[in-house]
């Protein structure tokens, strides 16, 4: 377990260095350090200081937010296949956001992150009805099949508003797929504030966390307020899927990977699978980042294009074993 | 899980399908009017028909004959070969959730046929080989990702949730495949890429028309051939074999058809989701489980819903070009979550 955290506590500054260095242009060690401590405006430490600085910033929070809330809705759901991309609650967010910038014409960031909470607590609310309706018949494949019937709709529903305002591509691929290169800059401490607050209060509240991952009866008896626990649980994962969204657009499939990452270098207990997780969404979306802008270099790729290619043979392997399709 | 198989059982109700079949040729007809009447122009009916038969303004002809009609018989065919590509996928892997885009096969088809413009375009983003090949990479592309949804989901848990969950994820590869090609590629607008990613028949011309037109005419007749065998495969396994039927060689003939004519659809008006799903449903509401019936009905009920979904774009949203894709799944996504409730409950 010592070595997990090692492992991926190590990997997390490398790869954020990895991504100050590298890129179109490349920047030596040096170069990126002086840029950091002094400054200056030379070609290559503006890129450093203006480009790469907060496209890494967000690429941790933006992991680190979604690893945490795939993992709670997980153990809500007690369904290994939750996340917030597959439920369609990333696409929540991002309709409202996007209906926000046509409709009203507000762009700046606080309605816009306010408004993405909204959208993601709203379709929340819609999957979780739906998984608690579903809850003595379905299977976690038909809870994972609603959602993301629901992102099919959000996604349509998205497309609709930003076409019919002419809008350019990159920001309908920044809504759909996902960036960590255009994210506002004055969001960056106040979500970092809100992330942490809600990391804080889940490490906090771990043993709650690791009673509802028994049934509802099990945990009742244990004296926890089941249904207000699990509630207030899949809340929080929605505002972090709600902020996730205003920095960076919808992100899919952190959230499915980073927690079964977590779980295969052992940890069991939420005390664990918390810090855990968040760290490996941090790796991951830095490492898609990265990946990104080499994959059809010179032109960068979407991350959420890169991350699907990642995440979808997550997905296919989890939807093999077994257990997972057990109803 | 097997709950969702429930609504597959046939109806024992007949119903008088050849009068149902009349309304339904009808009420495409009048879609098709509507949709030629439509349009940032619009016409009376009697301009419009005076038009249609050549007695019209010239203006009126003009806007009728180069822009409308092939769009809306596009939309048209569109739609027909859509639904019937899903009325065969249900038919074959008994799933009553199966349909192209659930499938990852229209996502596929979609890749290919970008593939094609990628790898065929000159510095200028012209084409160096003719765009007839198209069809021929989404056919392609439509196969291969067919053929991955059924080996994996071989592989795994059985059901008919866990097959659709397949197709949903190699659908999203597909579809970070498509996006990938877009940035690289000669597309450069929003609209663009959604026609891509979502599908659209904005660009109708009467050659894409008239290509639909053949590669339909090819392969419905052997559709309607295959009707017998489909009334067949209702059955499970064991009792389809004993009467006679090659199930796995049915099944995959089913399937081969409806990548073929999925692919015929997307290479001319890309990814249009839910017609596929929906068709089949409401033919099977409206005229039972007898396959020719439901076939030909489904094929206009694909056709009407295309076709309307279509003037929707153009009467709500003009002059953008909305795709139409994007129509067809807002009305699509919440029948399939009510198929999918309705069936969990079924099974409770």
């Amino acid at each position: 377990m010592k070595r997990a955290f090692l492992i991926l506590g190590l990997l997390v500054p490398v790869l954020a260095a990895a991504s100050l260095q590298f890129g179109v242009h490349y920047t030596s060690p040096a170069e990126v350090w002086r840029a950091l401590t002094v400054g200056g405006d030379d070609q290559a430490a503006l890129i450093v200081t203006t480009l790469r600085v907060p496209r890494t910033i967000i690429a941790v929070l933006v992991g680190a937010g979604l690893g945490l809330s795939g993992l709670l809705m997980q153990t809500v759901t007690r369904n290994p296949l939750a996340e917030p991309g597959l439920l369609g609650i990333n696409a929540g967010a991002a309709f409202a956001a996007v209906l926000m910038v046509t409709l009203l014409g507000i762009e700046a960031p606080l309605p816009l992150t306010l408004a993405a909470c909204a959208g993601a607590l709203t379709t929340a609310t819609l999957i979780y009805c739906m998984a608690w309706l579903g809850n003595d018949s379905a299977s976690p494949l038909h809870l994972l099949l609603a959602g993301l019937v629901m992102m099919a709709l959000l996604t349509s529903g998205v497309q609709v508003a930003l076409v019919s305002s002419e809008r350019a591509m990159e920001e309908l691929l920044f809504w759909l797929s996902g960036a960590f290169t255009n994210g506002q800059v004055a969001l960056l401490l106040p979500a970092a504030l809100i992330m942490g607050t809600i990391a804080a209060c889940c490490v906090f509240s771990s043993r709650l966390l690791d009673v509802l991952t028994a049934d509802d009866a099990t945990a009742g008896a244990l004296g926890v307020p089941v249904v207000a626990a699990r509630g207030t649980a899949f809340a929080a994962a929605a505002i972090l899927a709600g902020i996730s969204v205003a920095l960076a657009g919808s992100v899919n499939f952190v959230g499915l990977a980073a927690p079964h990452l977590a779980r295969r270098l052992g940890a069991r207990s939420h005390i664990r699978l918390i810090p855990l997780s968040m760290l490996a969404g941090a790796s991951l979306a830095l490492a898609a980042d990265i990946a990104s802008r080499f994959l059809i270099y010179p032109a960068q790729a979407p991350v959420g294009a890169v991350l699907a290619m990642i995440g979808v043979p997550v997905l296919l392997m989890l939807l093999r074993r077994k257990g997972t399709a057990a109803a | 899980m097997t709950g969702v198989t429930v609504i597959a059982e046939p109806r024992p109700k007949t119903r008088n399908g050849t009068a149902l079949l009349i309304g339904l040729a009808v009420v495409l007809l009048l879609s098709a009017l509507l949709g030629l009447g439509i349009g940032s122009s619009s016409m009376t009916l009697e301009r419009l028909l005076l038009a249609v038969i050549g007695q019209g303004a010239q203006t009126d002809e003009l806007i009728i004959w180069t822009l409308r009609a092939p769009r809306v018989l596009l939309s048209g065919l569109a739609g027909m070969t859509l639904a019937l590509a899903g009325l065969l996928l249900q038919r074959a892997t008994r799933n009553p959730l199966a349909a192209p885009s659930v499938l990852g096969i229209t996502d596929g088809a979609a890749l290919g046929a970008v593939g094609f413009l990628f790898l065929f375009s000159n510095e200028s983003n012209s084409l160096t080989v003719s765009i007839y090949w198209q069809p021929l990479a989404a056919a392609c592309g439509a196969a291969v990702f067919a053929v991955l949804v059924a080996v994996l989901a071989k592989g795994a848990a059985r059901g008919p949730v866990s097959l659709i969950l397949h197709g949903f994820a190699l659908g999203k590869l597909a579809q970070a495949g498509v996006t990938m090609l877009m940035i690289v590629g000669p597309v450069y607008r929003a609209n663009q890429a959604a026609t891509w990613l979502a599908g659209s028949v904005h660009q109708a011309r009467w050659i894409d028309v008239a290509i639909i037109s053949v590669l339909l005419a090819a392969i419905v007749p052997v559709v309607l051939l295959l009707a017998r065998r489909m009334d067949q495969l209702l059955l499970d396994d064991a009792s389809a074999e004993a009467s006679g039927l090659p199930v796995m060689q049915t099944q995959a003939l089913l399937l081969a058809l409806a990548v073929v004519l999925t692919a015929a659809a997307v290479s001319f008006v890309g990814a249009i989701g839910f017609v596929g799903l929906i068709a089949p449903h409401a033919a099977r509401l409206l005229l039972g489980t007898r396959a020719l019936p439901v076939m030909i009905g489904t094929a206009f009920i694909g056709a009407v819903l295309v076709v309307l979904a279509d003037v929707v774009v153009r009467y709500l949203f003009a002059p953008f070009e909305v795709p139409t894709g994007a129509v067809t799944a807002l009305i699509g996504a919440p029948y399939f979550l009510y198929i999918l409730f309705r069936s969990g409950r079924a099974h409770a």
